[in-house]
């Protein structure tokens, strides 16, 4: 891999590439730690300081996380990709119900342009309704469970309170939109899907951050022990996310006088980790549920269901958490893959390009192959991810510290970095291969 | 122009994307120095106007020139507009110009142009080959003015006459012509063989046809491979029983067919076998592309059959695709479907898309009436910019909007109706159909009802002159297929237009649709066969529900119940918007397979070029005698020396030597003697080839050293015959190289194409397929160059010097064309398609 990046550099057009990547994330990090006008940054900082401190288990850890600590602070790109991706999601699930738009995808390429532009659109309605949204909540000092009211993070100034608040949304709205601009740029000029590299930017600019409260607390030995159990996970993460069971499948479409390749490099490749990191996303967005109930509820003088709740499902360092949330992943993986990778549908297709499974006859039999060996890659698949998500609470019970709550190297982030991040290096190395014949005939 | 008015243009210049195009305001100031440069021109006489043509370089002089010499030797005068369409040739864009407006003298200025501005030579690449030598012979004249030589190339024309076609400043071929002679040139042996020089400057005719709709179709090299035996009758004798929807199943869109288990069961009753195990891929194979021509191919749709051949039908022309063929045994299936001998398939010996030989001119330019539509595709694939040229006077053509019909039955009885009432009045009327049999259907429907017209179509080509000359005489009524909506001039009042006046007083020709065609762009070809050069005229376009452009793309967008007015003839703004969403499906789909054709096919170009910088470098230097010299040398150098005798001699003795001490070590072995098998070993060992040939060449200096001291004479000799003992190796070694490169090549294609054909299934995985197949093509490429020069090596060292060495070259039985499957490389969709398509599921 190591290679493949040092000839990659070697490539001028590939080089270009990278370093177009490289300046984009640079300003996107920038716009990321900017603080919109208006914000106070220094009471920022102080509320970040009471937060970690405290017990308390933010509900927008996630949303925080995707923006790599930007929402917290309300910097200009506070809202990050996300609502582009919701833009994304929201279109898709509209096909459903508006004919208009399913008519619009089925034009290929005209169509989807049509759609992008929609995707944008509503992108920026979005971030004008989330960026109010988290105004409203930082003023009213909610986003930090109303535990820094001391510190208002949107200070009274001698302009009106409604220009400063406007300022503010208006400021993270055209954040958004350029985030989306930029995002698309490195799809279109760059490596790697813009998207998804924005993400992979977000979550590794915290590592530094983490890693430096992990060195203050732990002193240098725990510290090197913690780096030395990362890299162990991040290899174990690698080695599985790569591994698949390939399915031969022969086509028998075309007549050839004489047949002499057989098979070796038509297949379906049926990954351990079929699902990747969305039932893990499914099952913490669940799992946050009790906390949340938990803030609405607020009961001074607490029942028996709250004190349940608080003890057993909403303490990330409860053994019945731990569990609850292994399980649930497990189910989301099973759910997912099974909608996703749909043994039906691909015998279907198979067929209708005279495709078959040497020994296999097409329709029920073939389908039921499939999901048969689905089904007994799914369980070391979704163990796999159950482990990995839940190895920052195992953390949190080990190190008996706070401060792992969010750490970067398990669960959501480090299934996320890895994805990305191998997904990347993927495409560098296929235009490398491309680029590479200039070379190699001399 | 005002400054509001340009504000105006410039604002809309902004809004027209897609399809933004090239500023014309430049050109137009340089009109009044052309106009005035020409009448200085007009005072030469053509000895001096050749003259200054030959010293022509700036734009302004280029153009005053051209018009002068078209003037002198054709009779007409180029228009202003025409010279915007000359300069915008010249700045390599694609000029869209209205039917009738004189693409023609426009694209033989701008190539004039090209040769002076020192970009020559020019290929002008026309559709076919009937309209590269009709406007080669056209514009000879001007050409020979302006002190240019011309040429053209078709199908008939010899090797000979290609080369010399292509020395000229000026060469008209097709573009199918051309592909091929490139392709040829990759497979000769001998430099002298080569048809074609260095790819300059082309300008390409009928732009959008050739560049966007034929991209998808590759051109095919192909050699003759023996065909041992004939089970494609056998197999479509099998299919013929077979029945829709019980044995097989064809895909909402028309593009495959499947058998459903009834069907496959019957099929194995009758041949008594298990179609699925992995030896019968063959017997399966054959059956599906028996059962592709049976239920997707249609007769006088699809093919024609003609002089006892099936011949393909051009989707986008209607016209007969010449030398094009279904790939993949598919060709053969369809001529046993129709009871004909199956001609051999073909090995790919070469192949590139139209996209990637055009690429390898330095500079394209085009022009077309229909570019517009296009002009993010030829923006995106061949950096081309669409220049949009005003027409000389205003078309006043009357489009009426689309009558869409419940059925075909409704629609073609008022069809026959509309024409049957224009025709009393004596307008001339041009019927556009879809496909041949539909061409027939109506000529008979008119014919039944009294209405004579002349019907083209693919299958009486012959007389297409013919009829499109008096197409547009008083009283005409012509019945074709889309070959008569692109390239053809219909003239008011037929060829001598006698009777023009009358015509253009009954409103001028009037062009019908039988049914929207794939492509808005091809309805927009037909409608400009009327209101050519200000002519007037109408169009209107008939369809019905059930078109296969509708069924196919639409099927789900058309309302239960639609409003209707009497006869049948729909009248709610629903179904019209389905007709446009069904043609914008169509194209979208077009876009995709082109998009996909070119993605696949970037790589293996990249190889190509690759290849065959390494096949010219074998083929104009003697790199594969130096190689074998460094890797057989004994051999090599005892040829070269003329001691080829001795040296295999000796090295027939270190075999026997070797054998004898074998035998004799198994004799030993056998005998349990182990007191000799350590020297006998050795022996086996050979006696070192490189001590016979240290003391071989020892002798050869010293004999050389003899021969110098004695006589200078016989050192003549010698050296003369060393020299082409030398010349021989190279030639050799030259000849082999270029065999096995020429079959690695052939090799890698056939698996290249094994691989696309399954790599959307890595979908499925995740990964991108197209990533995924450039990690499999590069590494067999990069395979291939140690293979080439092992095989080269390994032959040589076989090779009985003393005998001609000529390679069983797999003759190349045809230069054809094919056609491709690929549509999309992943049909599953991403990952929250699929989750949609299960909300969609429990929708319903």
């Amino acid at each position: 891999m190591l290679s493949a990046f040092i000839s990659a550099f070697k490539t001028p057009d590939l080089r270009k590439k990278i370093f177009f990547t490289l300046f984009i994330i640079a300003i996107y990090r920038l716009g990321a730690s900017l603080p919109s006008p208006g914000v106070a940054y220094g009471n920022v900082q102080e509320c970040m300081k009471l937060l970690e401190a405290g017990t308390q288990n933010g509900v927008f850890t996630l949303l925080n996380l995707f923006s790599g600590g930007a929402l917290m602070s309300l910097s200009v790109f506070a809202l990050g990709i996300m609502p582009y991706i919701t833009a994304s999601i929201i279109l898709q699930l509209l096909t459903v119900v508006i004919p208009r738009l399913e008519q619009l995808r089925k034009e290929g390429q005209s169509g989807q342009a049509k759609i992008t532009q929609y995707t944008r659109y509503l992108t920026l309605g979005l971030a004008v309704l989330q960026s109010s949204a988290f105004v409203a909540l930082a003023r009213s000092g909610q986003l930090f469970q109303n535990q820094c009211d001391q510190f208002p993070i949107v200070p009274p100034t001698s302009l009106p309170n409604w220009l400063t608040l406007t300022m503010l949304v208006l400021t993270m709205t055209a954040g958004t939109g350029v985030v989306m601009w930029l995002g698309e740029l490195i799809t279109d000029r760059g490596v790697g899907n813009g998207m998804s590299v924005l993400i992979f930017t977000s979550i590794a600019a915290r590592l530094p951050a983490e890693g430096w409260q992990i060195l203050e607390t732990q002193q240098f030995w725990g510290f090197v022990g913690v780096i030395a159990l990362v890299l162990i996970i991040i290899t174990a993460v690698v080695y599985i996310e790569q591994a698949q069971r390939r399915i031969p499948v022969q086509y028998a479409k075309r007549m050839i006088g004489r047949r002499m390749y057989g098979g070796t490099s038509t297949y379906i490749p049926m990954k351990v980790n079929q699902a990747g990191v969305i039932p893990v996303i499914f099952a913490s967005s669940l799992m946050y549920l009790p906390r949340l109930g938990l803030d609405f509820a607020r009961s001074d003088n607490p029942g028996e269901v709250y004190l349940f709740i608080e003890r057993y499902l909403a303490q990330p360092s409860s053994w019945s958490y731990i569990a609850l949330y292994g399980v649930l992943i497990i189910f989301f993986t099973y759910f997912y893959v099974s909608i996703t990778f749909n043994p039906v549908e691909i015998g279907e297709n198979m067929r209708k390009y005279g495709g078959f499974v040497p020994g296999i006859r097409p329709g029920k039999p073939t389908s039921d192959y499939l999901s048969f060996i689905q089904n007994r890659i799914t369980l070391p698949g979704s163990l796999y991810l159950a482990i990995i998500a839940v190895l920052p609470n195992l953390f949190f019970i080990a190190l008996d510290s706070e401060a792992y709550q969010n750490f970067p190297f398990g669960g959501t982030a480090v299934l996320i970095m890895v994805g990305v991040g191998l997904e990347t290096v993927k495409q560098i190395e296929s235009q490398l291969m491309q680029r590479s014949y200039e070379g190699f005939l001399r | 122009m005002s400054v509001s008015q340009r504000l105006k243009n410039r604002f809309r210049r902004f809004l027209e994307r897609p399809g933004t195009t090239v500023d014309l305001e430049p050109f137009s100031k340089l009109l009044p120095e052309i106009e005035a440069r020409g009448e200085e021109l007009s005072t030469l006489d053509d000895a001096e106007l050749t003259a200054a043509a030959s010293e022509a370089s700036e734009l302004v002089e280029i153009c005053a020139v051209g018009r002068e010499a078209a003037w002198r030797a054709l009779g007409e005068r180029p228009y202003d507009v025409q010279l915007l369409g000359i300069l915008a040739l010249l700045h390599n864009t694609v000029a869209e110009m209205a039917t009738g407006e004189g693409k023609t003298l426009a694209a033989c200025i701008a190539a004039f142009g090209h040769v002076r501005r020192g970009n020559g030579p020019v290929h002008v690449l026309t559709v076919n080959d009937y309209l590269a030598k009709r406007d080669a012979e056209w514009m000879e004249p001007v050409y020979t003015m302006l002190g240019l030589s011309v040429g053209y190339v078709t199908g008939a024309s010899t090797p000979d006459e290609r080369r010399a076609a292509y020395s000229k400043d000026i060469t008209y071929a097709s573009v199918s012509e051309a592909g091929f002679d490139f392709l040829r040139d990759q497979l000769i042996t001998d430099v002298a063989q080569r048809i074609q020089p260095e790819l300059r400057t082309a300008i390409v005719d009928e732009v959008d046809s050739i560049l966007i709709d034929e991209a998808t179709v590759p051109m095919v090299l192909a050699g003759m491979i023996p065909n041992e035996q004939d089970p494609v009758h056998l197999a479509a004798g099998l299919v013929k029983n077979l029945r829709p929807r019980v044995h097989y199943e064809v895909a909402e869109d028309g593009r495959s067919v499947a058998l459903t288990d009834r069907g496959v069961k019957s099929l194995e009753a009758k041949l008594g076998v298990d179609l699925y195990d992995a030896e019968q891929v063959g017997q399966l194979s054959t059956l599906h592309v028996a059962l592709h021509a049976h239920a997707l191919l249609d007769r006088d749709v699809d093919y024609i059959v003609r002089n006892g051949k099936v011949e393909l039908v051009d989707e986008m022309r209607g016209r007969v695709a010449q030398r094009r063929r279904w790939p993949d045994g598919l060709h053969a299936a369809v001529e046993a479907k129709e009871g004909l001998d199956a001609s051999a398939e073909g090995e790919v010996l070469g192949t590139i898309t139209v996209q990637g030989f055009i690429a390898l001119y330095n500079a394209i330019a085009g022009m077309t009436a229909t570019a517009v539509h296009v002009g993010d595709e030829l923006r995106e694939y061949f950096k081309l910019e669409v220049a949009v040229i005003p027409p000389n006077t205003p078309c006043v053509r009357v489009d009426e909007p689309d009558r869409i019909y419940a059925t075909r039955a409704e629609r073609d009885e008022a069809l026959i109706e509309e024409i049957k009432k224009f025709h009393e009045t004596g307008r001339p009327i041009l019927i556009g159909t879809l496909d041949i049999s539909e061409s027939q259907n109506l000529a008979e429907g008119l014919r039944a009802a009294g209405v004579e017209c002349a019907v083209l179509n693919a299958k009486n080509d012959a007389e297409e002159a013919a009829i499109i000359a008096e197409a547009g005489k008083f009283g005409a009524v012509t019945v074709s297929t889309q070959m008569a909506g692109r390239g053809v001039d219909i003239r008011l009042g037929g060829s001598d237009q006698s009777d023009r006046e009358r015509v253009a007083e009954l409103g001028g020709l009037y062009v019908i649709g039988s049914g929207r065609h794939n492509s808005r762009r091809v309805d927009d070809q037909l409608r400009g066969r009327a209101g050519r050069q200000g002519d007037p005229g109408g169009s209107i376009f008939y369809v019905s529900i059930e078109d296969e452009l509708i069924k196919h793309h639409a099927a789900d967008s058309i309302p239960p119940w639609p409003r209707m007015k009497f006869g049948g003839l729909v009248d709610d703004e629903r179904v019209t918007a389905a007709v446009e969403h069904a043609q914008k499906v169509a194209e979208g789909v077009h876009y995709e397979l082109h998009r996909n054709t070119w993605r696949y096919s970037v790589v293996i170009e990249q190889q190509r070029q690759a290849l065959a910088e390494r096949r010219e470098r074998l083929l104009t230097t003697d790199v594969a005698a130096k190689m074998l010299l460094a890797r057989v040398p004994d051999k090599a150098k005892a040829f070269v020396e003329g001691r080829l005798d001795e040296w295999a001699e000796a090295k027939r003795a270190a075999e026997l030597d070797a054998l004898e001490g074998k035998a004799e070590l198994e004799d030993s072995a056998e005998l349990d003697e182990s007191a000799e098998p350590g020297e006998k070993a050795e022996l086996d060992g050979q006696e070192s080839p490189a001590e016979i040939e240290q003391s071989e060449i020892d002798e050869a200096e010293i004999e050389e050293a003899e021969l110098d001291e004695s006589a200078e004479v016989s050192e003549v000799d010698e050296q003369a015959a060393r020299e082409k003992r030398e010349a021989r190796l190279v030639e050799i070694g030259r000849s082999i190289a270029l065999w096995h490169l020429d079959r690695l090549w052939a090799e890698h294609l056939a698996e290249l194409s094994e691989v696309r054909e399954g790599i959307h299934l890595r979908a499925l995985g995740r990964v991108d397929p197209l990533d995924e197949f450039h990690r499999a093509a590069v590494p067999a490429f990069n395979k291939l160059i140690p293979e080439i020069e092992e095989r080269t090596v390994a032959t040589f060292e076989e090779l009985d010097l003393e005998e001609e060495f000529t390679p069983e070259r797999a003759e190349l039985v045809r230069p054809s064309a094919t056609w491709t499957y690929l549509v999309t490389d992943n049909p599953f969709g991403s990952e929250l398609d699929r989750l949609v398509s299960v909300f969609k599921r429990t929708k319903r």
